[in-house]
């Protein structure tokens, strides 16, 4: 007997859970005031999170999935990330949507019902919200395919979670990116938690970054609280897939600290001590840490930054609730290139009712 | 379990630090107690309970973190409402539904035609009721329509009964369709009667008998309330061909008034009646109705009795008849009488006794 | 011009797409090296080369997702799903993205992309290879649906199918496409999509078809005008949205309408005519409208076929219910 194959997955981390180093830092972190632009994306997208809950409680928006607890995972790949790569993400990665330019009040527009909230101003070729688990990964696979049929230098970025990894349409689409060398880079979120569902119930597999070992490219597990080894290890992921090295499975290991969405209870299927122990390795507070104890950070840079971005939230949220409703043509005008003839007495039929209703 | 969560602390501040805590496990609170004292980047700061209860365990001690979002102290009981749902709300309703069976409705018999038939009948002006159906089943088919249209093309148009013919086309209709007819017939052998006597006089003299005798006949009848009145005096409805049509004056007080005065209003009012000149209150509100058709043909006849009243009495035409007088053949005059009367509101016997009262009073000489 | 069949027509339709646009990319299961189980990309890759012409991994899903991918990048993505029994998992993409992409970003994205499948039964396949997808697809908000049943109609909706900046499920009838020959001229002439084809003129009843079916109908509106029945025979060819003008000015004309598919009764696309001419022609109609459909069973196994798909005897006896009502 030989040996056919064997594995080895290496997990990153750079800062402990109380901000403390305890692996050589890469050289973009050498200067800890390099990382306070991922702190200050962090830190936002934190107090947009709150809001956007805020929003839901009060009837503004709808159903609203919280990213509480992933900040760094978020920051990480949306700082890596170049302006014309493609992001493709699940309904809790609102954050890096902010940091690839969709306006929190876009972002609040979707969660409120409106479509023209996907309809991205900045970022134009990212894809939208996928709400539907997992599907989004052959969509990476189809821009990535077209990325490199035509030799540019941009990258795909997938990212979904870890019920995700148990999905069809994962394993199809990461066995095409490996099959033919595809520019794009997995994320997975492992929040440990799918709706109620925990990760030992998800897979038999010790971890998620093992399953591109099966589609024939590289996975690694980093830390998902700790932005330094996110940030390290997409960069790294970016540049190989840029260079035509194919694809990369990054298994950011967090935990999801809020309920699945606004309508869920989870204390129904978890203990809150479990809560409460993950809220000691939280990513904010830890970085928080790291550059305090570095003199990066003091009290006074975080009132600033605290009031800056509550005028910002709030700014946003005036904006998302200033916005009139969607005009009743919004179901029809987009429907096809050209509303085909067969379809005009229905546009009409509704756009009458409509109009009475209001009368 | 009720999870008390650190509520927000305003200004985007996320976590404070636990500086004392104030309760302990087991301890009862009230709404507003003061749990744990933080330590913000800002201030001390208490944490007020949110509700009354017992404690049943806290998260964090004294110099720990404790972030906003996250646990911080259990409470007992609470019966958390469970939305049932992770996505949108599921409304939830109170009422209790019983569904009954639904009730079986009655077949329709109605006329079978597809729509386009149905819509050639419309164009064509055609009552689908007078087209006789060719097609399988009963169904009437295009060229059955259009075949009854040749007919009634041939025949020529319709003549749209107006007046004095349309209310009596209308009045029928209704009659027919609420009242249960039934009529006996009879004989009044009136050979005793003296030259010159008045046929309608006497009619109406008989009639004013039968109706103390019966006051039943005299009545009427309210379908809708299934009751009936009895009434005093006797208006009579005297049936009159006019040129115009059917019509039915009447003569108030029948029962009150001599017999010479009587002749001449009835004189009169058949030919006022005949000159339309009858005023309208005049033509209706009859309590009984007297037609003698007699004076035209006819014997028997079982006429229509007009709602409200119950009861009308047709008079045929007076004939020799070859009759038993002392068990022997004789040659007299009778006079057919009908009545019918409406079986709702009067019954046989009844009908019977008012007949024979008639009849006893018209064979009186 | 040459005398092609209809897969030949696709393969030619398919040619002529990736000549003129290098957009165009054709990729599916044995599409490439062996040409398409049925040969419909035969010589693709030879001309364009294994970057356009891809012979995928074994996952329909793949097919479809990233196409919809593709498509949001500019290019021009035909897939191919090797058989119509393979293509309900492709439900999912094109259901919840594809129909959707245009609409959910407002126009920002869009997926003109093209899923090309062989379906229908006839050629006495294992089981799942006899599949009537069409309504399953046409029920899909966003999308199109192409059904084409003969060599000239495959190639000029091909075109049209594949230039469309949306998405078109192309069904191809697999019992058709060698059946008969037609005179095909490669001129890169689109037909028109969401247009009937009136094939056969009448005034006695019409038929209304599509796909594979359309063989059989004709043959029986022939045998009927030996016998003095002429009947109109009207091809759909777009499935969705359909041109209901044409069916119901033809049904003003005839008072009298049979549709025909081969795919099961139950919420079939005739049951979608059927009640649009109710709808909208009932005062036209002289007697009700016939579907003729399979039954609502699974499709069996070829020994009993012939005891389900509809045939001549099927379509004539509804023509003969239609005429006799009254």
């Amino acid at each position: 007997m030989t040996t056919a194959a064997t594995f080895q997955i290496d997990h990153l981390q750079f800062l402990d859970a109380h901000g403390k180093v305890v692996a050589p830092l890469p050289a973009f972190a050498n200067d800890p005031a390099a990382l306070i632009p991922l702190y200050q994306a962090m830190v936002l997208m934190r107090i947009y999170d709150a809001k956007a809950i805020a929003l839901q409680r009060t009837g503004q928006i709808g159903t609203y999935a919280s990213i509480l607890g992933k900040e760094a995972v978020e920051a990480g790949v949306g700082a890596a990330m170049e302006k014309d790569d493609v992001l493709f993400c699940t309904y809790r990665e609102n954050g890096v949507q902010i940091m690839r330019g969709v306006t929190m009040r876009e972002l609040l527009l979707y969660w409120g019902g409106d479509e023209r909230g996907s309809d991205f101003a900045g970022p134009r070729r990212d894809f939208p919200v996928c709400i539907t688990i997992a599907s989004q990964c052959l969509h990476a696979v189809g821009v990535a395919y077209a990325i490199k049929l035509r030799r540019q230098p941009r990258v795909a970025v997938c990212m979904c979670g870890d019920g995700a990894t148990s999905k069809g349409d994962f394993y199809e689409g990461i066995n095409a990116a490996g099959t033919w060398r595809l520019p794009v880079v997995f994320v997975v979120t492992n929040n440990q938690w799918a709706i109620s569902v925990p990760r030992d119930a998800q897979t038999a597999a010790q971890t998620l970054a093992q399953k591109a070992l099966a589609a024939g490219f590289e996975g690694v597990q980093v830390d998902g609280n700790d932005v330094v080894a996110v940030h390290h290890a997409m960069r790294e992921a970016l540049a190989k897939a840029r260079s035509g090295g194919g694809p990369t499975l990054i298994e950011a290991v967090t935990y999801r600290l809020a309920d699945h969405t606004t309508a869920d209870d989870a204390s129904r299927y978890r203990p809150p001590e479990e809560v409460a122990a993950a809220w000691k390795c939280e990513p904010v507070l830890r970085l928080r840490n790291y550059l305090s104890e570095a003199l990066a950070w003091n009290k006074a840079l975080e009132e600033e930054l605290l009031r800056q971005c509550n005028e910002q939230v709030q700014a946003a949220a005036q904006a998302y609730l200033d916005m009139p409703p969607p005009p009743v043509e919004q179901m029809f005008s987009h429907l096809y290139a050209t509303l085909p003839a067969a379809y005009a007495a229905q546009r009409a039929a509704i756009l009458a009712a409509a109009a009475e209703s209001t009368q | 379990m009720k999870i008390f969560k650190l509520p927000d602390l305003g200004e985007g501040l996320q976590e404070a630090e636990i500086v004392q805590w104030h309760v302990k496990a087991g301890d009862e609170v009230a709404l507003d107690q003061p749990l744990v004292s933080v330590e913000t980047a800002k201030a001390i700061v208490d944490i007020p309970a949110p509700y009354a209860g017992r404690i049943v365990k806290l998260y964090g001690a004294a110099r720990d973190v404790a972030h906003v979002g996250a646990p911080l102290v259990a409470f007992e009981g609470g019966d958390d409402i469970d939305t049932g749902t992770v996505v949108g709300k599921v409304e939830i309703g109170q009422t209790m539904i019983a569904e009954a069976p639904a009730a079986a409705t009655p077949l329709a018999h109605g006329i079978k035609a597809m729509p386009a038939v149905r819509a050639l009948a419309r164009k064509l002006d055609i009552d689908l009721t007078m087209v006789t159906p060719t097609g399988a089943d009963g169904l009437i088919t295009a060229n059955d329509v259009q075949r009854a249209a040749r007919i009634l093309a041939e025949i020529g148009p319709q003549e749209l009964l107006r007046g004095v013919r349309k209310v009596m086309a209308q009045s029928m209709t209704l009659a027919h369709a609420e009242v249960a007819c039934a009529t006996i017939m009879d004989d009044a052998d009136i050979d005793a009667w003296p030259e010159g006597t008045s046929v309608m006089l006497r009619l109406i003299r008989a009639l004013v008998v039968a109706c103390r005798a019966e006051p039943s006949l005299n009545a009427w009848y309210d379908s809708q309330a299934v009751g009936r009145r009895l009434l005093k005096n006797v208006d009579l409805g005297i049936a009159v061909d006019t040129p115009d049509g059917l019509l039915v004056p009447v003569l108030r007080n029948v029962e009150r008034r001599a017999p010479e005065e009587l002749k001449t209003s009835l004189a009169k009012l058949i030919q006022d009646t005949r000159d339309r000149k009858v005023p309208p209150e005049d033509l209706r509100a009859s309590t009984i109705t007297l037609s003698n058709y007699g004076s035209i043909a006819g014997r028997y006849a079982s006429p229509i009795v007009l709602p409200p009243t119950v009861a009308i009495v047709g008079a045929g035409r007076i004939m020799k008849e070859i009759v038993a007088v002392d068990d022997k053949p004789a040659v007299h005059r009778i006079l057919p009488l009908s009545l019918t009367f409406d079986h709702r509101a009067v019954t046989g016997g009844e009908a019977g006794r008012f007949l024979a009262a008639m009849m006893a009073d018209l064979q009186r000489p | 011009m040459a005398q092609i069949t209809l897969v030949e027509a696709v393969n030619l339709a398919l040619a002529r797409a990736m000549a003129d646009d290098p957009n165009v990319v054709v990729f599916g299961e044995d599409v490439g090296k062996d040409g398409g189980v049925f040969r419909a990309t035969l010589g693709l890759l030879d001309k364009f080369g294994p970057e356009r012409v891809l012979d995928t991994p074994l996952a329909e899903n793949l097919l479809a997702g990233m196409a919809i991918g593709m498509a949001a990048e500019g290019l021009r993505p035909i897939c191919e799903i090797q058989f119509s029994g393979f293509a309900y998992s492709t439900l999912d993409q094109m259901l919840n993205h594809a129909g959707r992409m245009r609409h959910r970003t407002q126009g920002r994205l869009s997926c003109p992309m093209v899923l090309r499948t062989p379906c229908g039964a006839g050629i006495h396949p294992p089981e799942h290879h006899s599949e009537s997808p069409d309504a399953m697809f046409a029920h899909i908000p966003g999308i199109r649906v192409v059904y084409p049943s003969s060599p000239k109609r495959a190639y000029g909706l091909l075109l049209a199918a594949i230039r469309d900046p949306d998405p078109v499920v192309f069904l191809e009838p697999t019992r058709l496409y060698r059946l008969f020959k037609e005179d095909v001229i490669d001129n890169g002439e689109a037909l028109a999509l969401d247009a009937c084809f009136t094939l056969r003129e009448g005034t006695d009843i019409t038929l209304v078809t599509w796909g594979a079916m359309v063989y059989e109908t004709l043959q029986v509106a022939d045998e009927l005008g030996e016998q003095g029945i002429v009947a109109e025979v009207i091809d759909v060819a777009t499935l969705k949205p359909i041109d209901f003008d044409t069916i119901l000015a033809s049904v003003a004309k005839t008072g009298r309408c049979v549709v025909v598919t081969e795919a099961p009764r139950h919420c079939s696309i005739a049951s979608e005519i059927a009640a649009t001419l109710a709808e909208q022609g009932l005062l036209t109609l002289l007697a009700p409208v016939q579907r003729v459909t399979a039954p609502d069973v699974v499709v069996p196994l070829a020994r009993l076929e012939q005891h389900y798909l509809p045939g001549k005897p099927q379509i004539t006896a509804a023509v003969r219910r239609a005429l006799e009502f009254a």
